[in-house]
Order: structure tokens, then C-alpha cells, then sequence
């Protein structure tokens, strides 16, 4: 029989080489596409600098939809992970209801959504914001509940004791607590949003993922390099913005 | 005030942790708990403001002519009691990361309506009466300070703040000097004694030393193996002192 160590490395071994197999996936078919591949890149170069300028509102556009699909969604999220906390659900009912709606919403990808509120609302960005908003509920709603459970339930028990209800509790003595952590977490997703967005636009929902997939169906190579280019600075500059509140908040934290 | 009749709690475990608690407490008394570690002193004070749900007994308070029967209330009535009986932790229990004056204002909470609260719009008279009790527990200079940046003793004193801003007619105090200081210590028993004895407020307190309860208590309650085997003066003889916490078979 096996020794115990071996079982782990030879049943990744395993399935690596069945997967190979099964994919098609060949190291030759690789560098014989490279010569395709340099000649598609090549196409694109130089970038078209004249669409430069009409591209930033559609890129100011996937910007917006990434912040309204977040702002919507910590708004859907806090009641959702304060229902799945262990320590302020009402009952265990209600607990398995939330958590449920989180898992759902995780499980079903963002871009599914996306292409059902395109037929159900037509082609844009609100689409694409509402694909945000519900998708985003999965993993915020779980960071927050993971939070929410982590608080000092002294100061909750406090509130509590001199006569006030549950929700005074939950303003007063469990929101103070877990505002670093919501405020980090949101700034996290706000960040996975605008890309998202960007391949949301992909499928119809406005903004400059939309521009890149009209300029590929069109073969307007030079315009795509110039999309890309853009793509490229939205994703920095959201990037900074959220690495500098993200740094002002914990600066603040530190001073007290 | 207090009427405490039959009073019993198991634990979840199974265990009989208090198993037949009788006593009462009177206007304007200050009347110390004493017992061992582990005897449910704490779970008895939770008892009272139903922090925790007795299994058996009895518990009735009287404020001003009305009575409120404790065990039997419902979540309505046991906020009326709640707001009847303010607390004093061991952990002082402060929202650190709100300012002194905001977790004196948390005293009003359970008179002021949920909408009101939420807004955090407090009434004038409210927010005068909490810089009064900062006042009177001495530090209304650490008002716009964030609690968390207080020492532990100026912790417990807003949490007295607080208490004093609830108004209630009873006081519960769960061992509220074990983590300070013997100097912050009396400072802060000085302060629950005179608000106990200024506003005519009875108060309870579980005390783990036998000299504080000798000073600051008008009357000492012994909690041993579930029963209360001592009632009367504060000042225990050494046979008391034995029957209390037991000698050598401890």
C-alpha cells in the first residue's frame, strides 16, 4: 500500500496529465500561434490616438458604474450580514435565509446577471450597475457578517442593559466596531467592481468594456490598443484612489 | 426594593449553579456580594436585570409603589426593568471608539424613541445632564475625548456617568474595581457610594475583596455552594470570613 505522503503528489499528477489529455492543451499549438499573435499585435500598433479623447467618457462611465454598483451593494449588504451574524440574527430561520441570498449571489457569477437585466432592461450601464449590486452582496455580505461576529459583545450587552431595543444595540454598539473593517472590505470590492465592470461592458452594459467589443467586431485594431491603454490607467488610478482613503482611515486609526 | 425568592440557575452544562437564593435589598442600601470564584455571583446580578433567564424563583422589583415582577416579564417588560436597573461591568464596557459624551448619552437609550436615537439627536436637557454626571464623577474635561484612549479608571467613571444619565433606582456593579488599581479602586468605589447614597439609589455589588465591602457597604451577602450562607453587617468576623470563603476545604 501507498505511503500517506505519496497519495496527495500522485493524485495531482494524476489529474494534471488527464486534464492535459482532455483540454487538447499542446505546447506546439502554442508556438505556432505565436507568429498569428504578432501579427494580430501588430495590427493594433500604432494605438489611434484621435479616439483617445471620446474614450474617456465611456471610461468615466465603467467608473460610475463600478461606484454606484458598490454604493448599492454595501447598502443591500449591511442589513443582509447583520441578519447572518451569529450574535444579532433574530433567529436561525432568519439566518439560513441570509445566508442563503449570500451564497447565492457568490455562486452566481456577475456577468450572468448582466445578461439577464440586458434582456430585462436593455442594453447600458444600469444593467451592468444592478449586476454589480447583487453580485457584490455575496462577498460583502459574508465579510461583514465575519466582522459583525468578531465584535466586543461587552458594550452590545451595555446598550442592552439599560432598556434599549435591538436595533439601537446593533447603531450604537456594534456599527462604532466593525467600521474599519466594513470600510477596508468596501474599498476592496470597489476595486474587483471596476474591472468587473469593464468585462460587463463586454456583454452589452455600457461603459468602455462595450467600446472594446465594438472595436474588435469591427476591426478597428488601432481604436482596441487605445481602449486597452485606457483600461490600463482606469485601473491604477481606482487602484490609488481606494490605496489612499484606505491609508487616511488606518492613519486615523493609529493616531486615535 | 428587591425581592429575591427561590432563585435558581443551571448552568449549560447541566451544573446547579445557584440553587436557592433568597434575600431583599432595601431603599438606599449598599450591599455587597462576597463568595468564591466560580460561585455565580455574576450570574446571579444577571439574573436580576435578565441578562440571563433564571431556570426558577422568583424576582420582583418595587419602584415607587409599582411592582415589576422580574422573572416572569416578557421582552417589553424586560426592557421597563432594564431601564429600572443600571450596570456597572468589570470590563467597563465602553464604545471605545466613540467619545466620552456619546457613551454617557447611551444611559438615555432606552427612554428616547428608536427613530430619535438613530438620527443621534438627543434633547438639550439630555446632553446638560451628561455633562452634569461627568461632572460629579470629575472628569467633564474628557468629554470630546474617544473612550478607548482613557485610562481603565476613567473608563469605569463614565460607565458611572452613564448609569447616573439611566436614573434608575437600582445599580448593579460586577466587580467594578477588579481590574484597577487599589488607589483608582477607591476613587472609583468613593463615586458608586455617593451617587448610591445622593440619589437614593440602591446598589449591589460583586466585590472580590472582603476590606472593600468593609468600607463601602452598609451590609454583605456570602454566596457559597448555591445558597446565600451569610446576611448581615459588613463588618465579618473570622467566623464569617470562614463560613464565606471556607478555609482550608476550599
Amino acid at each position: 500500500m501507498l505511503k500517506n505522503r505519496y497519495v496527495v503528489p500522485v493524485l495531482f499528477l494524476l489529474f494534471f496529465i488527464w486534464s492535459i489529455i482532455c483540454t487538447g492543451f499542446s505546447i506546439r499549438d502554442l508556438i505556432e500561434g505565436v507568429p498569428n499573435l504578432s501579427n494580430f499585435l501588430g495590427c493594433m500598433f500604432p494605438p489611434a490616438w484621435d479616439a483617445f479623447v471620446p474614450l474617456i467618457s465611456p471610461a468615466i462611465e465603467t467608473i460610475q458604474m463600478a461606484f454606484l454598483g458598490t454604493v448599492f451593494a454595501v447598502a443591500l449588504s449591511v442589513p443582509v450580514a447583520l441578519l447572518a451574524a451569529n450574535n444579532i440574527t433574530p433567529s436561525k430561520h432568519v439566518k439560513v435565509f441570509a445566508r442563503s441570498i449570500i451564497a447565492f449571489t457568490r455562486t452566481v457569477p456577475d456577468i450572468v446577471f448582466a445578461l439577464i437585466f440586458v434582456s430585462a432592461v436593455g442594453l447600458g450601464p444600469v444593467p451592468g450597475i444592478l449586476a454589480l449590486a447583487i453580485h457584490s452582496v455575496g462577498m460583502l455580505g459574508k465579510l461583514y457578517a465575519e466582522a459583525i461576529e468578531e465584535v466586543d459583545p461587552g458594550p452590545v450587552e451595555a446598550v442592552e442593559a439599560v432598556g434599549a431595543g435591538k436595533l439601537q444595540a446593533v447603531y450604537y454598539a456594534v456599527l462604532p466596531q466593525v467600521t474599519p473593517s466594513f470600510v477596508a472590505s468596501t474599498l476592496y470590492r470597489f476595486d474587483i467592481n471596476v474591472r468587473s465592470s469593464i468585462v460587463l461592458g463586454l456583454v452589452g452594459a455600457g461603459g468602455i468594456g462595450f467600446e472594446l467589443i465594438m472595436a474588435m467586431r469591427l476591426f478597428r485594431y488601432h481604436e482596441m490598443l487605445t481602449i486597452l491603454i485606457i483600461i490600463f490607467i482606469v485601473v491604477m488610478l481606482s487602484e490609488w484612489a481606494s490605496n489612499s482613503i484606505r491609508a487616511h482611515i488606518i492613519g486615523e486609526e493609529v493616531l486615535k | 426594593m428587591l425581592t429575591v425568592d427561590h432563585l435558581r440557575k443551571r448552568l449549560p452544562d447541566g451544573k446547579l449553579l445557584l440553587r436557592d437564593i433568597n434575600f431583599s435589598v432595601g431603599e438606599g442600601e449598599f450591599v455587597a456580594i462576597l463568595g468564591l470564584s466560580g460561585t455565580g455571583k455574576t450570574i446571579l446580578l444577571r439574573c436580576i436585570n435578565r441578562l440571563t433567564t433564571p431556570d426558577g424563583g422568583e424576582i420582583v422589583l418595587t419602584d415607587n409603589g409599582s411592582s415589576l415582577n422580574i422573572t416572569e416579564s416578557n421582552a417589553g417588560e424586560i426592557r421597563e426593568v432594564r431601564r429600572r436597573i443600571g450596570m456597572i461591568f468589570q470590563g467597563f464596557n465602553l464604545v471605545k471608539r466613540r467619545s466620552v459624551i456619546e457613551n454617557v448619552l447611551i444611559g438615555k437609550l432606552g427612554r428616547i424613541s428608536v427613530v430619535r436615537s438613530l438620527m443621534r439627536r438627543f434633547e438639550d436637557g439630555d446632553v446638560e445632564m451628561a455633562h452634569r454626571a461627568l461632572s460629579r464623577v470629575g472628569i467633564l474635561d474628557l468629554a470630546d475625548r474617544r473612550a478607548g484612549t482613557l485610562s481603565g479608571g476613567e473608563q469605569q467613571r463614565v460607565a458611572i456617568a452613564r448609569s447616573i444619565v439611566q436614573d434608575p433606582c437600582l445599580l448593579l456593579a460586577d466587580e467594578p474595581v477588579a481590574n484597577l488599581d487599589p488607589t483608582t479602586a477607591e476613587v472609583v468605589m468613593n463615586h458608586l457610594r455617593s451617587i448610591s447614597v445622593d440619589n437614593g439609589i440602591s446598589a449591589l455589588a460583586v466585590l472580590h475583596q472582603p476590606e472593600l465591602a468593609r468600607k463601602y457597604a452598609t451590609r454583605v451577602l456570602g454566596v457559597r455552594d448555591g445558597v446565600i450562607v451569610y446576611d448581615g453587617d459588613a463588618r465579618l468576623s473570622d467566623d464569617d470570613f470562614e463560613l464565606i470563603y471556607g478555609g482550608n476545604n476550599a
